[in-house]
């Protein structure tokens, strides 16, 4: 089997840390990883806003979810200092445009992994892409460290760093995203994304508008989404997700393979003139092995949540 | 003869222990086939599969289509060794990671020419970024011999794998490994792969007018190349990337145009609404020798098809 990151991140809350109410809602939404957002924080009350991430994490696991705080790039260190707790996954680094502004945030997060006793290369990085030279020089920023899990669009800054009008009409970001997507995979590690339009223009639609873009972005390789509100939530753990319909059509996929191996011949013939060979009889598996690492996960969040209840 | 221009509108690929297929192959009307090592043929039989290369080579290629043979990147040098004969225009590796793999395959078809008689550098490779961990070593991959003559960037079936996506969707996963591979290809001096991807929720591999109408739109966009997997697509396929004498009389008086302005001391001018200059010049010109290439080929593929028929009785 070809190697897949093997997190499962159908959805990624993003709550500012300033919206009390939202903080203290966070883990009630289901989402699989909740990041709290400090980076758009007034300069004024970033030493507040500091202060209240060692209950805001704790409150935001409550749920079974994984946290990350967002940091502001210029304010690493002191942001990452406050944040660096037990409990936490990693940080969202934005606007990282180079390999060395990404280690230098992986050497802070070493510091604090001593000195809080958190084991060693356990806290993330989750890039959090604006730029074009962001977006060019993603190779190298993926491999910059090894704790970089997970990379993203924050499609709005990057429209306006490129003076760039979004617009539901015209898709301008089509090549960054394919290049997020190709290089991420490419070194084993999780695209985050939502389809055209609502990744660039994020609002709140019915549910079954967001799980039409969720699964857009499913089916052009994103493995979850950035939630900027809890109702996207479900809809992108749904998208996420294969149906058990598809886990049927998977199964059949295989037995039908095998048995045309056993027969001496690897491209079979399937329903509806489709043809099976190896890679259909791979992408098979690696259906059945997501489903199955998506029960789990949603096995592990009901449990805390009824901890937590 | 062949044509000197490489026409390549419809390749066929076929799994080379499968005689149903191999042995009606060159009446086909293929433009070329690929005779496969790789995963339609199961490991265990991939042994005899590979004492079937050098007979299905003489078999298919009765009708005037061109063969590459695609082998197994894990078994280079006994693939090279069973398909590196005189008529095979190409060998074709599956899932190329790294430019070892290339340099070894390049090795062991130097050698195989040089014990056969072939002359050599004829046999080319083609290797297949049909992952995305190519993609990001496509700069590398595509220097790796100078036996890749052409590059196609971003397979289907493979490529969706390592995306972890379907592919029928009707979405184009497959844009920017596609795009990339086609800059990258001119960057290097390859022929590109340029293909029009229309929105398919079938998967079907026997779709006639599917097949029809991807070909139309990928000679509109410039594309002249064309593979299927099944039969049904060939002819279709054949007809969709040949010009239609509507758009070659058009190419001509573009041209007409053109040296008219030329003789004028003009660089461009209008006709019918369209600008003219050295670049639809160019266009035009290239759609008719392409025009003429395609006959050429159509030519040769129906008297050799004739001829293999005269001597076997058909």
């Amino acid at each position: 089997m070809l190697p897949v990151p093997s997190l499962v991140r159908r959805s990624v809350l993003v709550v500012p840390i300033l919206d009390a109410e939202s903080v203290r809602r966070a883990w009630s939404h289901n989402a699989d990883a909740v990041m709290l957002d400090i980076s758009g924080v007034p300069e004024t009350e970033r030493r507040r806003a500091r202060s209240l991430l060692p209950e805001a994490i704790l409150t935001a696991a409550r749920g079974g979810a994984e946290v990350f705080v967002r940091i502001g790039k210029d304010v690493a260190y002191a942001d990452i200092t406050a944040a660096a707790l037990p409990g936490l996954a990693g940080v969202a680094l934005p606007d990282a445009e180079s390999p060395e502004d990404v280690a230098e945030v992986d050497a802070m997060l070493r510091e604090r992994e001593r000195i809080e006793g958190i084991p060693g290369g356990r806290l993330e990085i989750f890039l959090l892409l604006s730029t074009a030279r962001g977006v060019w020089n993603i190779r190298q920023l993926l491999r910059a460290s090894e704790r970089v899990s997970a990379a993203a669009l924050d499609e709005p800054a990057l429209c306006r760093s490129l003076g760039v009008m979004p617009s539901d009409e015209f898709d301008a970001l089509t090549f960054g995203r394919g290049r997020l997507i190709v290089e991420t995979l490419a070194i084993t590690r999780l695209p985050v994304g939502m389809g055209h339009p609502l990744a660039a223009r994020p609002r709140q639609l019915t549910e079954e508008e967001l799980f039409h873009a969720a699964t857009d972005a499913r089916n052009v390789g994103f493995k979850g989404a950035l939630c900027p509100y809890p109702s996207w939530v479900e809809p992108c753990n749904r998208a996420f997700t294969p149906t058990d319909e598809q886990v049927e059509y998977y199964r059949e996929v295989r037995r039908t393979f095998a048995e045309g191996v056993a027969r001496g011949t690897a491209a079979v013939a399937f329903a509806g003139g489709q043809m099976i060979d190896v890679p259909v009889d791979e992408r098979a598996k690696l259906g059945i092995d997501l489903w199955e690492r998506c029960r789990k996960r949603d096995r592990e969040k009901a449990a805390a949540l009824q901890r937590a209840t | 003869m062949q044509p000197k221009r490489r026409v390549d509108r419809s390749r066929l690929t076929m799994p080379v222990n499968n005689p149903r297929f191999v042995d009606k192959a060159w009446t086909r009307g293929c433009d070329g086939f690929q005779l496969d090592l790789e995963d339609s043929v199961p490991q265990s039989q991939k042994a005899h599969a590979r004492t079937l290369v050098r007979e299905a080579i003489a078999k298919v290629s009765k009708g005037g289509g061109d063969v590459e043979v695609r082998i197994n990147m894990a078994y280079i040098v006994a693939d090279v060794k069973a398909a590196a004969w005189p008529g095979v225009l190409s060998l074709n590796i599956g899932h190329t990671l790294r430019t070892d793999q290339i340099e070894l395959a390049d090795a062991c078809i130097s050698q195989m020419e040089r014990e056969r008689g072939i002359r050599p550098g004829t046999i080319a490779i083609q290797y297949a970024p049909d992952m995305v961990y190519a993609t990001v070593k496509d700069d590398e991959l595509t220097k790796a011999s100078p036996r890749i003559r052409w590059y196609y960037g971003g397979g289907n079936y493979d490529y969706s794998l390592s995306l972890g996506v379907e592919m029928f969707t009707g979405l184009d996963p497959l844009w920017y490994a596609r795009n990339n591979g086609s800059l990258l290809a001119r960057a290097h001096d390859k022929t590109p792969n340029v293909v029009a991807r229309l929105p398919d929720t079938s998967g079907s591999v026997s779709d006639a007018d599917r097949a029809f109408n991807q070909a139309e739109a990928t000679r509109k966009l410039g594309g002249r190349k064309g593979s299927g997997l099944h039969p049904a697509v060939v002819e279709p396929s054949n007809r969709g990337l040949t010009p239609p004498p509507d758009e070659l009389e058009e190419a001509r008086q573009v041209l007409a145009f053109w040296d008219e302005l030329d003789r004028r001391g003009e660089a461009e001018g209008m006709l019918d609404g369209t600008v003219v200059d050295r670049y639809e010049a160019a266009r035009a010109a290239e759609l008719l020798d392409w025009a003429d290439a395609c006959a050429q080929k159509d030519a040769f593929k129906a008297r050799m098809t004739a001829a293999a028929r005269e001597r076997e009785g058909q």
